[in-house]
């Protein structure tokens, strides 16, 4: 019995004693009893609807098949067999893709906390909007410069930055570059690489 | 359809977590609380709504930094101990599937605390997990309703490196020997755990327990034993 713990010993004693008392008791238990839950339930997805879309998150770029209701509701999502980066495959991240569509955590209103103030109050997306335009303008307006030191000129805004998103396809990072050139901005940087 | 296994290799195993999660996906299961325990591994332990689990254990030996990843999940045994202690304490809560060899809990039934932990400690791998408000017991379930369409479970099918296989119990004896022979030439300590008696086989490069108190059965009598205690029950 050396080197056996008692959690093994435990096992043993509980073994042998079902070994005995079936056997004596004449119970056969090599007969399946009623089948589980999992087995009487059809595939959750049988009649969904598949939607192949790609992975919001890095550049990697693997294929997600979206898996949708009658009522057009996300009901799962795994990575896509026929994809030729992935191959079916998902990280942690892509895996938990679903839950971008449906999360009871996700937020789903505007929320505003103002200048040293410890509280979020709701707010609609039009003041939000609104509010974000002044604030740029008010910013842009006071640190932008036309020329630098050497009087050439430069038209930059060294008074926004921009950081993200990894969450953005390819045609939003397009358009919302441009917006920020446009801007004059010059700090502009992917949390991927900060 | 005949038995399947899985077969994990640890050596491939990068920690990403995408089996841990897609579980939870599939099966529908609720995210677990956590607080910062100094370590990667997240949740702390598996649950009622944690199936799988990716363990990290993270030591120094000869002053070098060791880091090994252990995707944790039932082991499907051929005969599971506690499908028998559950019948002894007449709890009808467990069956086994008869095609694919899937070990099943049905979380519906309420099993009493003290008739939970006989169950618990009779499983050597620590799988069975209870819930105090449902009195249900919940753990892997092979994703039985994905394989009986011909589906991967859901951890095999989002793995990114190969380190989880499913299939064919024949199949994967064969995949996970071929991988062992391979193996063993760089890391001579390399085996398989307890694969004559389980259908999660897993492949480790180093003493099982530094991997995780529960990655091994030992010693192997105790299955053994429990292997001739049905037989001999079943004539």
């Amino acid at each position: 019995m050396s080197g056996v713990t008692r959690r093994d010993f435990l096992k043993m004693s509980a073994v042998a004693a079902a070994g005995f008392t079936l056997s004596h008791l004449g119970f056969d238990l090599t007969p399946i009893r009623a089948y589980a839950a999992e087995l009487r339930r059809d595939l959750r997805i049988k009649d969904a609807k598949e939607t192949p879309t790609i992975c919001c998150y890095c550049s990697v770029g693997c294929g997600i098949l979206v898996a949708t209701d009658a009522k057009g509701k996300v009901i799962n999502a795994e990575g896509d067999p026929d994809h030729p980066i992935s191959e079916g495959a998902l990280c942690a991240k892509g895996a938990s893709s679903y839950q971008i569509a449906v999360n009871e955590n996700r937020l789903t209103k505007v929320r505003y906390r103002a200048p040293y103030s410890d509280t979020w109050k709701e707010v609609s997306w039009d003041w939000a909007l609104d509010k974000i335009a002044r604030n740029i303008k008010k910013s842009r307006d006071k640190s932008f410069t036309e020329k630098n030191a050497d009087g050439k000129v430069v038209n930059r805004t060294n008074g926004i930055a921009s950081v993200g998103s990894a969450a953005m396809d390819n045609e939003e990072c397009w358009l919302y570059q441009k917006m920020l050139r446009a801007l004059g901005l010059v700090y502009i940087e992917h949390q991927a690489r900060i | 359809m005949a038995d399947k296994s899985f077969f994990i290799d640890t050596t491939k195993c990068t920690a990403c977590r995408g089996c841990q999660i897609a579980c939870k996906q599939w099966n529908m299961n609720p995210a677990t609380k956590t607080t910062q325990r100094g370590s990667h591994q997240n949740p702390e332990d598996l649950s009622f709504v944690t199936y799988k689990l990716v363990r990290f254990s993270e030591f120094e030996e000869n002053g070098k930094p060791v880091w090994y990843f252990f995707a944790d999940q039932c082991r499907h045994c051929l005969t599971p101990p506690c499908k028998i202690v559950a019948e002894l304490h007449s709890v009808s809560a467990i069956s086994q599937d008869a095609t694919t060899g899937a070990v099943l809990y049905d979380p519906k039934v309420k099993v009493g605390e003290k008739d939970f932990k006989a169950i618990r400690e009779a499983c050597p791998w620590d799988i069975p997990r209870w819930d105090d408000k449902t009195q249900g017991m919940a753990k892997c379930t092979m994703c039985v309703d994905r394989v009986k369409e011909g589906l991967l479970p859901a951890c095999v099918k989002t793995c990114p490196t190969g380190a989880m296989n499913f299939g064919d119990r024949d199949a994967m004896l064969a995949m996970a020997k071929g991988r062992l022979e391979q193996v063993k030439e760089k890391h001579p300590k390399a085996d398989l755990l307890n694969h004559e008696y389980v259908r999660t086989i897993f492949l480790v490069v180093d003493e099982p327990r530094k991997y995780h108190t529960f990655a091994v059965a030992k010693p192997e009598t105790v299955i053994a034993a429990l292997h001739e205690s049905n037989v001999l029950v079943g004539s």
